[in-house]
């Protein structure tokens, strides 16, 4: 009865967007978040911990941004499921259900989409760079709801968004034009009434036209309109090019952004690729040390941080015995997750594993309690029912429940 | 099946159920599962779910009844149950809530029915009943209802056959599930109450048997006019007779320009150019002249390249190039050859060999486990989602874990050399509940008696392919009457069963017969639906009512495929795309695999052949498509050459023909004529309103539907 009074309710529920940074191939927790030095050396990192903001937490040393926002982000040490693989992880995680073949379930942000309805000017669910995530698997996308709640994908290049710049030869001016003479050829066709099938795409035209006729959200996709020192702050790289972008969408409407960094699954020499890769600091460590504390900083001064969830994840953890190439394979038992923002309490780690990494000791938290607590957080009520096409009732999450450390 | 039904049907009528009903005392299997499953006592949400609720833990829908009856009866010391009082029993309390707090609410009144057996049950000793007792059929009845009016009410009343030979009647027990709420709706104790207009069913479901009674309900109005749609042939009086019984009124017959278009499209994949239409419109209107259409187009190479690339969807025709390259050339061939589909579909699920050399072989590498093999095998030809009985009783079909693993024990001795198959002497599928072997059997066939060495296949094959096989024909049947009429007579096209029966059962039956007695001849099935009145009816006018349109009153318009929406534009512009690795003047359709680069397709939503393309909801395209074709390549950058470059020089009305004739196969009426001759200047604009007129042209909701 107390877990569900600490509750969000609806009167308390303060985020009212989420940005998912979805580190696409596994993170290693036991490089990043749950170090454990005391461990023999063919489990423990070679990085050193170190101290955060928050007296008694330690991370990697290659995350020192990260440390000194750590007042804001409450570690979920103790994600754990059995799911192994690439897609079926990606799945489990993204839908917050255990993935069955009888059925593909929508991703998180589907369902959020579902809940915001359409009819505004921005598209409620983006996915930066695209929802190919675990493997090109359908995890980020809208499963068994239609189409329309699926991510609007910015596509490989987000500076330069497919169709939202006008044609070469065609000016504003022109592009008015097209629209009138599009609407007069359809309105002047036998084939006016609507159906089924053509009511959907109809509706996204429209959606396209609201977008493309307001400057304020063709800006917000708009990347060089921040400042030189605000890009460099994020870094330059996929994944702060991603995280900006991603705030400037919520900032300007959309309700779930993903922004999906690809490369974290590091079977080999992951010593050398998480810091270094290809020169000294080019790995995946710094990039993403700069994007998530400039993210999370950046929404705290513009006063977006207390709307905004931040969730900091990918499918699984990975194994805590070092393999002979000196990476780590697939972990699903134990792994980590950092969400901050929209109203969750920061400064707190939940749950914990064992000396090596392998599994939780303490408060697991499976990927339905994590659906379910994001939903929550957001004010999709997850106990909702919704229908499949073959008319399958469907709670929005059958399993799972609040995470009540988080408010 | 149906022979099985009518059988029951006869007996009833002979004896007296009242007098069959009465009374041994209820027993676990029979009598008492029924009455928790019906309670959701063992639904996922509940004690069903795999680690149980509240400690108490049954399988999913009942689908291990041995385990939920010692669970019951003798976990934690048989506490659940009081023999003695039997009113005490834990079981009944909680599920009653007397005087006891239960999680799930109350599930059951104490005045009920199911209260009453468990009760019974209980006092007799919660016997178990004969191992092998359970349930052989039930039966239905009335088995179709036609109702006037709203508010309108029946019964329904239920009768279950048991192994043993006896009979009782479980009305009170039943399960039962309207299809659709707005037609009809149905009480937990069977009682049917008119709501709406239309058609629908009622699925009825007692301890894992199905059945479905059919109600319809007249629309208002009058109907169509003594003489009405005059059957072209025998689907067409099909059709009429539900129009006359429902009360509804078709729409008119399509005319020339349309039907023409909707005959490209559906048969070849492509649009008809612009001096074919002119020189069909030209002639007199005519059923030969389509009929010749029909045929012209079923003999072309593009209803080749077309049905190639819809049966690869189907097929899930995927993988590395030497191998799907063989297996698409294989499948073209098979297409371009007229093979009977019952061929084609047996030499896919028997074939062995190096998938490189020998095509249809690629099939087997669809999956490696037989489990999954069996299921797309399931889906792809036998239109049954048998894959919810992998885990646990099917909720809505027959099958139970143990059918699904003796199916799937058909696939369970293929071995795989790299990517070479043969058929091998080992290989197992075990029986989830006790690990032990399964011998493969057939979903609701006899026990197949395989020779020692033989491919267990090929008897799978022979049993599929037999003419009275109740799944194959009419699953392919339906999906060709889908993709030509925009929807199945069974809908999902990939969940045929019992409680899911078709629109018009007695038109499917025969097209079906039809099917089978010529030879699996898809030419032919294709050209008796086209050549049917009901397959060119204009998709306006008639009653428009959703009742009317769900039974084929008017057609039905179609968002042109990925493949197919390309391809249009190529050929309406006169620019073609280029693919890598292709020929040039390859046709999107003609792609082999899915994964040929092209930013266009993948926009438009191709079927990646990833997963079932057939039943999702990925048509649309999403707002990232809509900006693609507003301000993307795929049109822009084909308005600076061919059609665009050629138009200007032309007349104002010899341009707004070539747009409408190419784009929607018709010419212009009068106002569009006068609106876009008022819009075309003579000075140097006039190129870049020509390439605006083309632009509008194809981003409109007219060329984006087959119509």
């Amino acid at each position: 009865m107390q877990a569900a009074a600490a509750e969000p309710g609806k009167g308390t529920v303060r985020a009212k967007s989420c940005i998912l940074i979805w580190l696409d191939g596994g993170p290693s927790h036991l490089d990043m978040f749950d170090l454990k030095p005391e461990a023999p050396s063919e489990v423990r990192s070679q990085f050193k911990p170190i101290g955060t903001a928050v007296s008694g937490v330690q991370i990697c040393e290659h995350l020192p941004r990260t440390a000194a926002v750590m007042k804001d982000v409450a570690l979920i040490r103790s994600l754990t499921h059995e799911l192994g693989n690439h897609d079926t992880g990606s799945r489990f995680l993204l839908t917050g259900h255990r993935p069955t073949p009888a059925l593909e379930y929508p991703s998180l942000g589907s369902l959020v989409s579902h809940a915001a309805g359409q009819g505004g000017t921005m598209p409620p669910y983006v996915a930066i760079p695209h929802d190919g995530v675990g493997g090109d698997s359908s995890a980020a996308r809208s499963g068994y709801l239609p189409g329309a709640f699926a991510a609007f994908n910015t596509g490989r290049d987000p500076s330069r968004v497919d169709g939202l710049q006008l044609p070469e030869g065609v000016g504003f001016e022109r592009s008015a034009k097209r629209q009138a003479m599009l609407e007069k050829m359809d309105a002047l066709s036998r084939q006016v009434d609507q159906d089924a099938g053509t009511a959907n795409r109809d509706a996204f035209y429209e959606q396209a036209w609201r977008l493309l006729s307001s400057p304020e959200a063709k800006a917000a996709f708009d990347l060089s309109r921040e400042s030189a020192q605000t890009r460099e702050r994020y870094g330059s790289g996929n994944i702060g090019g991603g995280c900006l972008l991603a705030r400037r969408l919520v900032e300007a409407g959309s309700r779930f952004v993903t922004v999906v960094d690809p490369g974290w699954d590091m079977h080999s020499q992951i010593f050398r690729e998480l810091p270094d890769s290809r020169f000294p600091g080019s790995g995946k460590l710094p990039a993403l040390d700069r994007a998530y504390a400039a993210l999370l900083t950046d929404l705290r001064e513009r006063g977006l941080l207390e709307s905004t969830l931040v969730v900091l994840m990918g499918e699984f953890g990975r194994t805590p015995k070092l393999n002979a190439i000196g990476g780590r394979d697939h972990w699903p038992r134990a792994g980590s997750v950092l969400l901050a923002g929209g109203g969750v309490r920061g400064g707190q780690i939940i749950g914990a594993t064992n000396g090596f990494g392998e599994f939780p000791v303490d408060r697991p938290v499976g990927p339905p309690d994590l659906g379910f607590s994001i939903l929550k957080l957001l004010g999709v009520d997850p106990s909702a029912e919704l229908m499949t096409p073959s008319g399958r009732p469907m709670k929005i999450m059958g399993e799972g429940s609040f995470i009540q450390e988080l408010v | 099946m149906r022979a099985a039904c009518a059988n029951a049907v006869a007996l009833l009528a002979m004896s007296s159920i009242a007098a069959v009903a009465a009374e041994s005392p209820p027993v676990f299997r029979t009598d008492v599962l029924p009455v928790l499953t019906r309670a959701g006592c063992n639904a996922g949400a509940c004690h069903g779910a795999a680690s149980g609720q509240g400690g108490l833990r049954l399988s999913l829908f009942g689908f291990d009844p041995e385990t939920d009856f010692e669970r019951l009866t003798r976990e934690f010391g048989g506490r659940r149950i009081d023999l003695a009082r039997p009113e005490d029993s834990l079981v009944l309390r909680k599920a009653s809530e007397t005087g006891l707090d239960h999680e799930g609410g109350r599930k059951l009144r104490t005045d009920s029915t199911g209260y009453a057996v468990l009760r019974d049950w209980i006092a007799a000793g919660a016997p178990a009943g004969a191992p092998d007792l359970h349930v052989t059929g039930i039966v239905v009845e009335p088995p179709d209802l036609l109702l006037e009016n709203a508010g309108e009410s029946r019964q329904l009343r239920v009768t279950a056959s048991l192994s043993d030979g006896s009979r009782r009647e479980v009305s009170a027990l039943a399960l039962y599930t309207s299809n659709d709420d707005a037609v009809a709706e149905i009480s937990k104790s069977g009682g049917l109450t008119l709501t709406g207009r239309g058609l629908t069913s009622i699925m009825v479901r007692y301890s894992g048997q199905v059945a479905a009674v059919r109600v319809a309900a007249p629309l208002e109005g009058t109907g169509m006019s003594e003489g009405g749609f005059p059957p072209a042939n025998w689907i067409d009086e099909q059709i009429r007779g539900e129009f006359v019984r429902l009360r509804i009124s078709p729409a008119p017959l399509c005319d020339d320009a349309e039907f023409l278009r909707r005959a490209y499209l559906d048969l070849a994949g492509r649009l008809p150019d612009e001096a074919t239409v002119r020189a069909f419109l030209e002639e007199p209107a005519s059923m030969e002249k389509r009929l010749w259409v029909i045929d012209e187009l079923l003999a072309s190479d593009a209803f080749v390249d077309y049905w190639t690339m819809k049966l690869a969807d189907l097929l899930l025709l995927n993988g590395q190039v030497p191998a799907a390259k063989a297996w698409h050339a294989w499948l073209r061939e098979q297409v371009a050859g007229k093979a009977p589909f019952d061929r084609v579909a047996r030499e896919l699920i028997t074939a062995s060999g190096d998938p490189a050399r020998n095509g249809p072989a690629g099939f087997m590498l669809l999956a490696s486990d037989p489990r999954d093999l069996s299921e797309h095998v399931g889906r792809i030809f036998l239109g049954s989602q048998i894959g919810c009985a992998r885990c646990h009783a099917h909720p809505t079909d027959r099958w139970t874990q143990e059918d699904y693993h003796r199916f799937a024990a058909f696939f369970a001795r293929i071995s795989r050399d790299g990517d070479v198959i043969r058929a091998s002497e080992r290989g197992e599928v075990n029986d989830p509940k006790t690990g032990r072997p399964l011998e493969p059997r057939a979903l609701g066939g006899d026990a197949v008696v395989i020779p020692e060495g033989s491919d267990r296949r090929l008897a799978l094959a022979s049993w599929m392919t037999d003419p009275v096989n109740p799944f194959f024909a009419r699953t392919i049947v339906n999906r060709v009457w889908r993709h030509l009429l925009g929807r199945g007579l069974v809908e999902p096209v990939d969940d045929l069963r019992p409680t899911n029966p078709a629109t018009h059962p007695a038109l499917l039956d025969a097209l079906v017969a039809d099917f089978t007695a010529h030879g699996y001849d898809l030419r032919r099935l294709i050209r008796l639906i086209v050549s049917s009145r009901t397959w060119q009816l204009a998709s306006h006018g008639g009653s428009a009512d959703a009742a009317a349109v769900k039974l084929f009153a008017r057609a039905q318009r179609k968002a042109l495929p990925a493949a197919v929406f390309a391809d249009a534009v190529a050929q309406v512009t006169g620019v073609s795309d280029v693919f890598a690795g292709y020929p040039s003047g390859t046709r999107a359709v003609q792609l082999i695999s899915p994964a040929t680069p092209s930013p266009a397709l993948d926009v438009l939503g191709r079927c990646e052949r990833k997963r079932a393309c057939d039943s999702s909801s990925n048509s649309g395209g999403g707002l990232a498509q809509a900006l693609h074709l507003l301000n993307g390549s795929t049109i822009n950058d084909k308005l600076h050459s061919g059609l665009v470059a050629e138009l200007p020089a032309l007349s104002n009305r010899a341009i707004v023909e070539a747009v409408y004739l190419r784009a929607f196969g018709r010419f212009p009426s009068a106002d569009e004529f006068d609106a876009w001759n008022a819009m075309l200047p003579s000075d140097e604009r006039r190129a870049e309103a020509v390439a605006d007129l083309l632009w509008s042209a194809l981003n409109s909701r007219e060329f984006a539907a087959n119509h």
